[in-house]
Formats: structure tokens, sequence, C-alpha cells
């Protein structure tokens, strides 16, 4: 980056917020998804809208490229900066602004760590339900620019379920104030929409409104062994018909295997079994237990279940939510593939079978890790690098392998990436899950936010110089 | 040969401890309770001497209000046979006075051994087990670490400041468990079922000839004072400024 512009940054931020040191950029350049190497010119971390603002103004005016972040934890490399972009990193704006209880709401500043956002909801009696292994490190702004899911989707829906409200700061560099907090708000386009989930390509999101929710009581978890894949939504129906679950989880026994290897954790019980469901209610009533042991024994007697344990406190259920928290963890030192896919829920046992076969099938050498947020139609795959095989030659395997996954998804009109996002990973596959006519419109709208495309270029779509 | 358990039901481990406005206890509506985790590892350890054919029979004794009795069914659950609830009420009791109800269920039960927690997580007293191996004139083996039990004799490893001792103790006695001994299990939902069909005898401090004089007073709770927050040093030369001069440990 020239030194004119680098000289106005500082101007503009001051000695906190500009840094070009190896370590910061080698930080700020990149999230989770390892495969890229990082390479910003800068890192960029404002504290207020306005610096936000300026920020997109200088780009614009100056041609240079931005790339938003948050805590960089996501997995499809939304975050990466490796052409020689600014990174505007939110992490300093990180106040939670007001709270207002009538309203169960709150308004915070984009860089407020998820697990913040949860403890402030707990201090005032309330509940913050979006929650996910990387809690502890991902900020508000990037749960909303990917949507974010989670664990407690089936009950409590994505993170576009509790915004009530952004401020935003377009490509353009305009300020919008959108939905102000309203639960109802029937004015035509609800443009907060659009920028939630975008990946920051429309939009820097520098305030949000969100909404909080009634504590649940008693949460209670259930770890089930599991005899097979169909066995699993049979399961999920069973326990829906009397339950309102708040997670239904599931994680294969090598899943389990690894976990328990290196965290040292108890396995649940001492029956094998080759898949585990993960089921989470609110245990509130002798009624309530009474459903849930009911739909257990059926599960029982219809041969859908092995064995199972019932948390007994809030210890044991944590320690039950850490085998399959923990796995995503575990597994990255084998420098897994991974991949995000989502079906209709009635159709997941048969895309399980079908992408379990293509893997086993074509690379019985790799060893298949599978698990997710299956109540969602969610399911986690990573492949784990053979010891033996370098690095190059196994992601090349795994652009094979990636090619038959996604020629099925969209068979079963399935998506590519179900809560990871886009990014850069799976950009050139996006054609999988959305139509031509739908990335059009698309590219339409990211031009008509940020028409030089100064905000993440590259992410989610491509750069085609002819659109400019 | 027969086995009773004493358990407490407390404050979850993992709930954050909040103290109420007037400083007079601990808030503990809403809050989740459990089985104290020694009382836990005490009834592990109980099924484990059942399960390896050392003892015949679990008894399973709590004291409280009628909440207790979920405490008691998990621990039925984990493998107890039977269980008696103290109907106590609310009343806040001293460990004196759980010591002497416990006797009297130890009397009626004539139990070879009597496994309790070394401590309750809530009130950390760690004197009832004492107190009951007293009044019941029963040889007693606090922080166990290791419990055998073969030949009328029983062997118990304890944890001491600095390193292990072990005992020779003869039946019956009375054992406090510490962390290390077990790993408790979690409860299998069919032994949940099963639990709810175990047998559960109502005692009540009357019925059982104690009163409830409590010569313990709580006066005040007070959380600990907060951490401040910590703060961001640019380099390694204001790092070690600020613990000079600030923080003042250089």
């Amino acid at each position: 980056m020239n030194p004119e512009i680098l000289g106005r940054l500082h101007n503009l931020l001051g000695d906190q917020g500009l840094r070009t040191d190896p370590l910061s950029c080698q930080t700020y350049g990149r999230d989770w998804t390892k495969t890229y190497e990082p390479a910003p010119s800068a890192i960029a971390l404002p504290t207020s809208t306005a610096q936000v603002q300026a920020i997109i103004q200088l780009a614009n005016q100056n041609g240079f490229k931005l790339v938003p972040s948050g805590g960089r934890t996501g997995l499809s490399g939304g975050a990466v900066a490796a052409q020689g972009e600014l990174v505007v990193s939110l992490a300093r704006m990180n106040k939670i602004l007001a709270f207002h209880a009538q309203d169960r709401s709150l308004v915070c500043e984009a860089g407020v760590i998820t697990a913040q956002l949860q403890q402030f909801a707990e201090t005032k009696g309330l509940f913050y339900p979006v929650d996910f292994a990387s809690a502890g490190s991902s900020q508000i702004g990037g749960n909303i620019a990917t949507n974010a899911g989670g664990i407690k989707v089936i009950r409590y829906g994505l993170t576009r379920q509790q915004v009530l409200g952004l401020e935003i700061v377009t490509g353009k560099g305009e300020l919008l104030k959108l939905n102000h907090g309203l639960v109802k708000n029937a004015t035509g386009y609800d443009l907060r929409h659009l920028f939630i989930g975008s990946e920051g390509t429309l939009g820097i999101i520098t305030q949000a409104t969100l909404q909080l929710l009634r504590a649940p009581e008693n949460l209670t978890v259930l770890v089930l062994g599991v005899p097979e894949f169909a066995a699993l939504m049979q399961i999920l129906q069973r326990f829906q018909a009397n339950l309102d679950l708040t997670a239904f989880e599931f994680f294969s026994d090598r899943a389990l295997h690894y976990v328990v290897q290196d965290k040292g954790l108890a396995k649940p019980f001492v029956t094998p079994a080759p898949y585990y469901a993960l089921l989470e209610f609110e245990n509130d009533s002798a009624q309530r237990e009474q459903a849930a042991l009911q739909a257990f024994q059926d599960c029982i007697e219809q041969g859908f279940v092995l064995d199972g344990v019932m948390s007994q406190s809030q210890t044991q259920a944590k320690n039950l939510w850490r085998l399959r928290e923990m796995i995503s963890e575990t597994i990255a030192v084998y420098t897994p593939y991974k991949n995000d896919l989502s079906v209709r829920v009635s159709l997941v046992a048969e895309f399980l079978k079908a992408v379990d076969q293509i893997v086993t099938e074509r690379y019985a050498a790799f060893e298949v890790i599978w698990y997710g947020h299956i109540g969602d139609g969610n399911l986690h795959l990573n492949i784990l690098k053979p010891a033996t095989m370098d690095k190059a030659e196994f992601f090349e395997h795994c652009a094979a392998v990636n090619e038959q996954v996604f020629v099925l998804t969209q068979s079963l009109q399935g998506s590519i990436s179900a809560e990871h996002g886009v990014g850069l990973l799976k950009r050139d596959y996006l054609a999988y899950s959305r139509s031509a006519e739908e990335i059009a419109y698309m590219r339409a709208l990211k031009t008509l936010f940020d028409p030089h495309w100064v905000l993440n270029p590259n992410k989610l779509l491509s750069i085609d110089t002819s659109s400019l | 040969m027969k086995i009773l358990v004493a358990i407490k039901r407390v404050l979850d481990y993992s709930v954050k401890v909040r103290v109420k406005t007037d400083h007079s206890d601990v808030d503990l509506a809403n809050a989740k309770m459990s089985m104290n985790p020694f009382c836990e590892i005490a009834v592990e350890e109980a099924v484990r001497l059942k399960e390896a054919g050392v003892a015949s029979e679990i008894i399973v004794v709590s004291i409280g209000s009628k909440a207790v009795q979920e405490t008691i069914r998990s621990a039925m659950a984990m493998g107890a046979d039977r269980g008696i609830w103290i109907d106590s009420g609310e009343a806040a009791l001293s460990p004196l006075t759980i010591a002497q109800l416990l006797a009297k269920v130890v009397q009626a039960e004539q139990p070879s051994v009597v496994l309790l927690g070394k401590q309750a997580i809530d009130s950390d007293d760690n004197q009832t087990g004492q107190m009951l191996a007293a009044l019941c004139d029963y040889p007693q083996a606090t922080f166990a670490s290791k419990v055998t039990i073969a030949d009328s004799k029983a062997t118990v490893v304890r944890e001491v400041d600095g390193g292990l001792q072990t005992l020779q103790l003869a039946l019956p006695l009375v054992v406090t468990t510490d962390l290390r001994l077990n790993e408790p299990r979690y409860v299998k939902l069919p032994d949940i079922m099963k639990a709810k069909k175990k047998p559960l005898d109502t005692q009540t401090p009357e019925s059982l000839g104690v009163s409830l004089n409590n010569s313990v007073k709580m006066i005040k709770v007070e959380p600990p004072s907060e951490r401040k927050a910590g703060i961001m040093v640019p380099d390694v030369d204001a790092l070690i400024n600020s613990l000079k001069n600030q923080a003042k440990v250089l």
C-alpha cells in the first residue's frame, strides 16, 4: 500500500488503530481456513462507525480493497486477506451500548464477542440463543455477516432470527440504519436481511440490535447410541412428537474416538455404537421427563437406539456436550478436508448414505469423520489426511470428492454451504446451489451497494472485470 | 453386606453462584440443583463395590425438602437399591444435626460401610462424616482415593498433605470420598425408569427422635471481589514498565 494512503489511515486511526507488523498481518490476515497464506497490506482497527465510513470512502477514492474482519473463526476463507487488502477489524468496537428490558433486546457494536453477549443476557436473566463451539472468539458482526447457526438452530433459528436492527456502512460508504429494533415493519424491502449472510460483500456491519429470549430451564442432554444412519431420523421424529428439542446433533464413533482419546473425556457408555445422537430439551417438569423417557423406550423397542444416557446435572450436560463440541478442534491436527452441507431434513438419511458410499468406495484409504446438526439437515463431512500423503495430493483428491458430493447435493436441491458461508472456499461451486439467474441478481446487488467492489473482493462472487 | 450412602442436594457445580441482594444467603431461586459431586463419587464407589460382588445392597439417604427425592432417584438410577428421605423441610441444618439424623439411620440399618462425600460444595464444612463416625463409634477413613474391602476389613488410601496414607480398618466404618476415588458414570435411561420403581422410604426428624436445634447461624454472605479488567500493552517495554510500576511484581 502506498505510504501516502498509509499516512492518511494513520491520521484517521492513530497509533493503536493501524498495524503493519508481520505478526499482526499473519494473525489478522486469515481465519480458521488454513489453506490460504495471509498477505494483507495493513490492519485497520477502527473504534467508531465514522472511522469505518472514512476507511471505506478512502478505499473507493484510492482503489484499494478491504476485508472486514471479526473473530476470524470462519471455515470458508471469508475473512482471509491474501491479496494485499486492508483488513478492517471490528475488534475494538466491542461495547454493548444499550439494554432495553421491556423490548428484551440489546444494542451492541459489531466487535462484541458472542460469549460476552451470552453472558450479558444471562446477567439480565435472559438468553441469547445462537451458540457454537467458537462462541468464545467469534464476534457478533461476523455472526451476522455469515448468518451463523450452531447448535440451537432447531429450536431458536439462525442469527437472522435474532437481528432486530442493523447499522451498516455500505461499500459505497453510505450509512444505513435498518429496522430500528422493530418487531413488525411492513414498509417494503427489508434490506436488513440482505446484509445478514452477505459475508461482508455489501457493507460493513457496525452495530446490531438483537433479540433476547427467556432463558431455558434445566437443559438436559441425552446421548444415544444409534445402529445406522436411517435410525437417526426416526429418533428425531419420535422425540419431536413428544418434545421441543433445543438440539439434535449427531457424530460418528470415529469422531468420538478422537475426542475421548485427545481430551481424556469419558465415553457416555460402553455399549459400542457406530453413531451417536445428542439431544437436548428443557426438562422443566416431571411430565416432560416422562415424555423423553417414553420416546426413548419406543426407540429401544423399534431398534432405533442401542443404549443411552441422560445428564443428571449441568456439569454432566456440559461434559456430554463436550463430546460433540470438541470434535472440530480435536481433528484439526489431521488437516481435515471439511465440508458443510445441508439437505431437507427428510432427505438426510438418504444423503448421508450416498455421500458415505462415494467416499468409502472411491477413497477407501481416507478416514471419514461425520458429525453435524442433523436436526437442521446440516452435516459436517470431514475427511482426515492420511499421515503418509502430502497436503497437495490430499487436497487434489478432496477436490474430486467435492465435485461428486456437490453433484449429489444439487440433485437433492441441497446447499453446498449450510452455515459456514461461501467465502473463497466454495465460491467456484456456488452454481451447485444457486441458479444462474439468482447469481446474476446477487452480482447486481453487489454492484449496487459496492460499485467498485472494494469490500471483500472475490469472496462469495468472483470479480468479473467486465461487470465493473 | 450393606452400604449406606449419604448424599446432599446442592447448587450445581457449573452454576454461577449469586448472592442475595440482602447478603443473607446464596440466591437459589430458579437455580439448577444437583447431587454434590463428592456424594456422586460416594454413590459410584458403592455401585462399584456392589458390581464387584462385595456389597449386596446400597441404601441412599438424603435430608431436606421434597426436592431431595429427585437427587435420591438420581442415585438410585446410578445403581442404589433403595432410598430414605428425611423430610426436614426448609430448615437450615448444621453438620452435627445432620450427623445425628444419619446416626439414627445407621442404627436402624446396621450397614457395614457408610460412604459420604468429604464435604459438600455449598457449605464446605467437611464435618459430617467425622461427626457421624464419632456418634456411631465407628472407625473413619476420610479423603479416600482408593477403597478395598476384603476379609471383613477395609483398606483405604487417603489423600493427605503432600502424599498418601494407607489405613486398614475394621468394619463397620465411615469413609468419606475425595475427588480421585473414581469418575462417576453417566446414568442410563433404562436405569432412570427402573429407579422410579425402587422403594423410597420417608422419615422425619421426629420419627427418628432428633430435634433440629441449630447451634450455627449464618450471618452474612459476600461474593468475592470482582477481578479488575486486564489491559493491553503495545510492546515488551511497556509490559515491563507496567509490571514494575503498576502491578509492582518486578
